[in-house]
């Protein structure tokens, strides 16, 4: 198979992102990330508890394997965005990060105006820029056109697992990107990432829906196997949809006399 | 006395007893280094620099890890 996802100059056989978050544990975390075929998983900056012991969940993590994907969660405009960028940047030697600007603790919806002064910086800066976004195609082109290396627009909130609630807006992001188009967040269900596939986005981001599954390696497994045939569907070219029925079966020698 | 102002906790001692250099106080926090990235006053100490950044009255510090997230 040479169906390889390219984002900025790195090639993937994998068109499935994880995230790390929500596990039960650092082991259900590897499990699941390693069912899941995954090469590439995010993670998140947060201050260390002076008070308290620290979990070192990077040493769970195999940095051979899965390139680490540092995101800006937690951030409420472009300044704190680009200071955690470089902190993690610092931390990890990774110039790659995955932007989030989401000041509405709600819905954690993106900040359009604020992701893309901070993607202007951070490419400015050498940084690989994955935006998370909106479903606004005219802020997608926008993203692109300051040099992101892709563009990630939400399926639904984050962790809410209501599936493609844009889905009519990411078919167009999809149409116009001449960046790789990964839809994130929301996706709860493996359907619903086969549905994203097929649809022809590059790829998909999934958190909650492995990491809250009851069981998550198997539940890994399921995304991995939903993406594969969702991608193989768009290239397949989907079958086109009519109104009416039209048999599968031949419409003649039938086992009856036909009345005149 | 001193004071160090640690991921927003004020964190005083007596004189002499400020742990000299980062390194040093991370030590003393019985932190591994290697898991921390830190921000003296709003700039960003490379980890290699730990052991070599003198530590002084009323500095801010960050110290940030990695933590599981999407």
């Amino acid at each position: 198979m040479n169906d390889m996802l390219k984002i900025a100059d790195r090639e993937f056989h994998s068109r499935l992102l994880v995230g790390t978050g929500k596990f039960a544990s650092n082991a259900a975390m590897d499990a699941a990330m390693d069912a899941s075929g995954a090469e590439i998983v995010t993670v998140a900056l947060r201050r260390v508890d002076i008070e308290n012991e620290n979990d070192n969940m990077l040493a769970a993590i195999d940095r051979a394997r899965y390139l680490l994907l540092p995101n800006t969660s937690g951030a409420r405009d472009a300044a704190e965005a680009v200071r955690l960028a470089r902190l993690a940047r610092a931390a990890s030697g990774i110039h790659w990060v995955k932007l989030e600007v989401t000041p509405d603790p709600y819905y954690l919806l993106p900040d359009g105006e604020e992701t893309l002064k901070a993607a202007q910086t951070l490419v400015q800066d050498g940084f690989v820029v994955l935006p998370y976004m909106n479903a606004d195609p005219i802020l997608a082109r926008k993203l692109q056109d300051v040099g992101c290396a892709t563009v990630m627009p939400l399926a639904s909130p984050i962790g809410s697992n209501q599936g493609l609630k844009m889905r009519a807006s990411i078919e167009i992001i999809i149409e116009q990107a001449t960046v790789p188009v990964v839809v994130d967040a929301g996706l709860g269900a493996p359907s619903h990432a086969a549905e994203a596939m097929e649809m022809g986005a590059d790829a998909v981001l999934v958190n909650t829906a492995i990491a809250t599954a009851e069981n998550p390696v198997k539940m890994a497994i399921a995304f991995k196997l939903a993406v594969e045939a969702g991608r193989m569907s768009y290239q397949a070219g989907l079958a086109a949809q009519s109104t009416h029925a039209s048999a599968s079966s031949p419409l003649t020698g039938f086992l009856r006399n036909e009345q005149k | 006395m001193a004071l160090l102002k640690i991921n927003g906790i004020d964190k005083t001692y007596a004189s002499g007893a400020m742990p000299a250099t980062l390194a040093d106080l991370l030590t003393q926090m019985n932190i591994d280094a290697a898991t921390v990235v830190a921000e003296i006053d709003g700039a960003i100490v490379p980890r290699q620099a730990f052991a070599d950044t003198r530590l002084a009255d009323g500095m801010t510090l960050e110290l940030v890890r990695f933590v599981p997230g999407g």
